[in-house]
């Protein structure tokens, strides 16, 4: 398929194609290695599909090429304390812990050592040398399921990476958790996190990623997950987003589900100026269950976009996503599911709600199921709602005393609540409740 | 405790309350009855603070304050409080939770010490038993999902837990079984204090029969046409309000 680019896309495009090139120079011995064989044509694909246009549909109401036109330079790490990272994580969580400070692992602060039986977990270059796992590495990165210009832009200038492979059988005993957090100052950095994660058949991990910002900055972190759910495992993905209020943020999570298995995704977007979150999952077989569950609040500026796409291309899989936000001020807010039922994925069952509070007059919410069947025994369903506060209950509970900033913020936080009822880990539903009621006030 | 002098209020308007004059002392027990769409309700809520009211002259005087010049939340601190006919659901909150922070806030503003948690759960368990409801609502939704019962016991466990100087009861005895209208009418009778008063709205005479009021006015057309004691309410049940409003009218049936 040919597709047109405009000219200003190439000049972006271009633009990231000289900084690849010159990073490629100072690799000297690894300049020939696989992985950068597989970046390079990442770097190729990118300028095949360039920068989506305005007039792109999936991109109407994000323009993501501002993001982009911008000039960030690479990230090269910074120093943090302990505190920071405690601040920054789950201090109360067991789990296995990777801390990236601008996109640079940092070892102190990590803690991966002691890994259960049947649990791996490395950076890319250590999965592709491993002949056990170079193959999934290799398939995963360029796999075509889910690819846009944004997982083309992170193949091509991911730093580490982080592989998690679960073994056969295997329950992994405690959350791996992948910390993001970037340090402003000086010249405005991009990062590129990349997550790689296979769970063979039979297998359960949770992967939570968390995104703080130290101050803030302006950057952009651009961060491409690729899950494959083996037959009969469950994958719980979990994102929970602080970027600083002047970050961009694209965040894309493409899962392929293989036969009984489950991915859940897990979702809450309170930082950036500009968020959007292309959340993909690829149905294989039959039987599956997707979960998605996603909340955002956007205020002053900000504006949150998340696009998910559910392809059902197989019978008997089950499909279920509850989004809830709440836009203020001159937040914008965006949502566009999309589910497509294939005409052979009969006894499909597609359950889809978004509902979103406006808060005042300059806020903008745009909300747009799509649902595309073309099968004819099936149960899909979709709702999608744009309300107010209600004064009603505002009312009722200023009679019990509250006032009505109490009673506004305990009503908003009853809003969203109810997605976050969904989240399986208790310390992440307990943070995520905290970092909820910073952020309302 | 409550003056009422005189008070006209309107909603969009149209007149409700025409001329409003009620004294209630501490500890009496008041009952205002009266046909549907009287006005009961509507002096209800404005008592509450609620915003649709436009209060067009007179005053309200409440502990030596002036009421009409409060916020809804500063009536309930000074002693308010009102049960709802309808109260509302809201789904997310839970009951426990809700009691809590309306608890520890009213305190806070009240200038007392703020429960920790042993004591809250003493406190909100003793509350509990005094209204019979059952622990298991407690951790449910605010009132989502109750049955009508549930409802107004939950009302009655508010205010309970937030002792109010004057408790005012909008209908709350409308469409109750008599099991719940005892529950409600004995939670009542053990809040009564020398220091506490009530004002009780209501359509039907039955509630009376458990709560006995120091007074029963009957409000018509917004206004207070008629001041009795508890044998005023029994008249009503047996001959309706049409006499009432043949004798104000002057129109004979």
């Amino acid at each position: 398929m040919a597709i047109a680019i405009d000219n200003k896309s190439a000049a972006i495009v271009a633009k990231y194609r000289t900084l690849f090139d010159v990073k490629e120079k100072q690799l000297n011995g690894q300049k020939n290695h696989p992985l950068q064989t597989i970046r390079r044509q990442a770097m190729d694909r990118l300028e095949d599909i360039g920068f989506p246009a305005r007039k792109d549909e999936d991109y109407k109401y994000t323009y993501v090429t501002k993001i982009v036109k911008e000039s960030f330079a690479e990230g090269k790490g910074a120093t943090i304390g302990k505190n920071v990272a405690e601040a920054a994580g789950f201090p109360e969580l067991d789990a296995y812990q990777l801390v990236f400070v601008n996109g640079v692992l940092n070892a102190e602060l990590s803690d991966t050592k002691h890994l259960m039986a049947g649990l791996t977990i490395s950076d890319m270059k250590t999965a592709y040398e491993n002949a056990d796992t170079q193959a999934l590495v290799e398939k995963a990165l360029t796999n075509e399921l889910g690819l846009n210009a944004f997982v083309a832009l992170n193949t091509a200038f991911a730093h580490s990476g982080v592989f998690i492979h679960v073994a056969k059988g295997t329950i992994v005993d405690k959350p791996i958790h992948i910390s993001n957090i970037t340090v402003s100052g000086g010249a405005a950095i991009m990062t590129h996190p990349q997550i790689v994660g296979i769970a063979e058949e039979s297998s359960e991990v949770s992967v939570v990623e968390t995104y703080y910002a130290v101050n803030d900055g302006t950057y952009f972190t651009n961060s491409l997950s690729r899950f494959v759910v083996g037959k009969n495992a469950h994958v719980h993905h979990y994102k929970l987003q602080n970027e600083s209020q002047s970050a961009f943020q694209i965040n894309n999570a493409i899962a392929t589900q293989e036969r009984d298995s489950t991915y859940s995704s897990y979702v809450l977007d309170l930082g950036g100026k500009t968020v959007r979150n292309n959340l993909s999952s690829h149905l294989q077989s039959s039987g599956t269950n997707t979960n998605l569950y996603g909340v955002y609040l956007a205020k002053g500026n900000q504006h949150i976009d998340n696009q998910s796409f559910i392809d059902h291309a197989h019978p008997h899989c089950e499909s279920n996503e509850l989004y809830k936000g709440i836009i203020d001020d001159k937040g914008r807010g965006v949502f566009n599911g999309k589910v497509n039922v294939r005409q052979d994925a009969q006894k499909t069952n597609a359950f889809q709600q978004n509902s979103s509070l406006v808060l005042s007059n300059t806020a903008i919410m745009d909300t747009k199921p799509q649902l595309e069947i073309f099968a004819d025994d099936v149960k899909c369903s979709h709702g999608a709602t744009i309300g107010q506060m209600d004064e009603t209950s505002i009312y009722y509970l200023r009679t019990r005393g509250m006032s009505l900033e109490q009673a506004r913020s305990m009503l908003q936080f009853a809003f969203v609540a109810e997605v976050l009822e969904n989240f399986q880990i208790e310390a992440v539903k307990e943070k995520a409740l905290a970092m909820m009621a910073d952020k309302l006030g | 405790m409550l003056k009422i002098k005189d008070l006209k209020v309107s909603v969009e308007d149209k007149e409700i309350l025409r001329g409003i004059n009620l004294d209630i002392k501490p500890g009496e027990i008041h009952a205002i009855m009266g046909p549907n769409g009287s006005g009961k309700s509507t002096l209800s809520h404005v008592l509450a603070g609620k915003d649709d009211y436009e209060v067009d002259s007179g005053s309200i005087e409440f502990c030596g304050e002036d009421l009409l010049d409060m916020e809804i939340d500063e009536r309930a601190i000074a002693g308010i409080f009102l049960a709802f006919q309808y109260p509302v659901e809201i789904p997310g909150v839970s009951n426990a939770n809700f009691l809590k922070s309306m608890v520890n806030s009213v305190r806070k503003a009240r200038g007392e010490e703020e429960m920790n948690a042993m004591e809250m759960l003493k406190y909100l368990k003793a509350k509990t038993k005094l209204v019979e409801l059952d622990q298991a609502l407690l951790k449910r939704s605010l009132n989502e999902g109750f049955s009508g019962g549930e409802k107004k016991r939950n009302e009655m466990l508010q205010m309970a837990v937030l002792e109010p100087k004057l408790g005012i009861l909008d209908e709350t005895d409308s469409g109750l079984d008599i099991d719940a209208l005892r529950i409600v009418a004995n939670a009542v009778n053990q809040l009564r204090t020398k220091d506490r008063s009530f004002l009780i709205v209501t359509h039907y005479q039955r509630l009376l029969d458990y709560i006995v009021p120091d007074f029963v006015h009957v409000l018509y057309n917004g206004q207070i046409v008629k001041t009795g004691d508890k044998n005023l309410a029994l008249e009503l049940e047996k001959r309706g309000y049409d006499w009432i409003k043949e004798e104000v009218d002057g129109v004979s049936a």
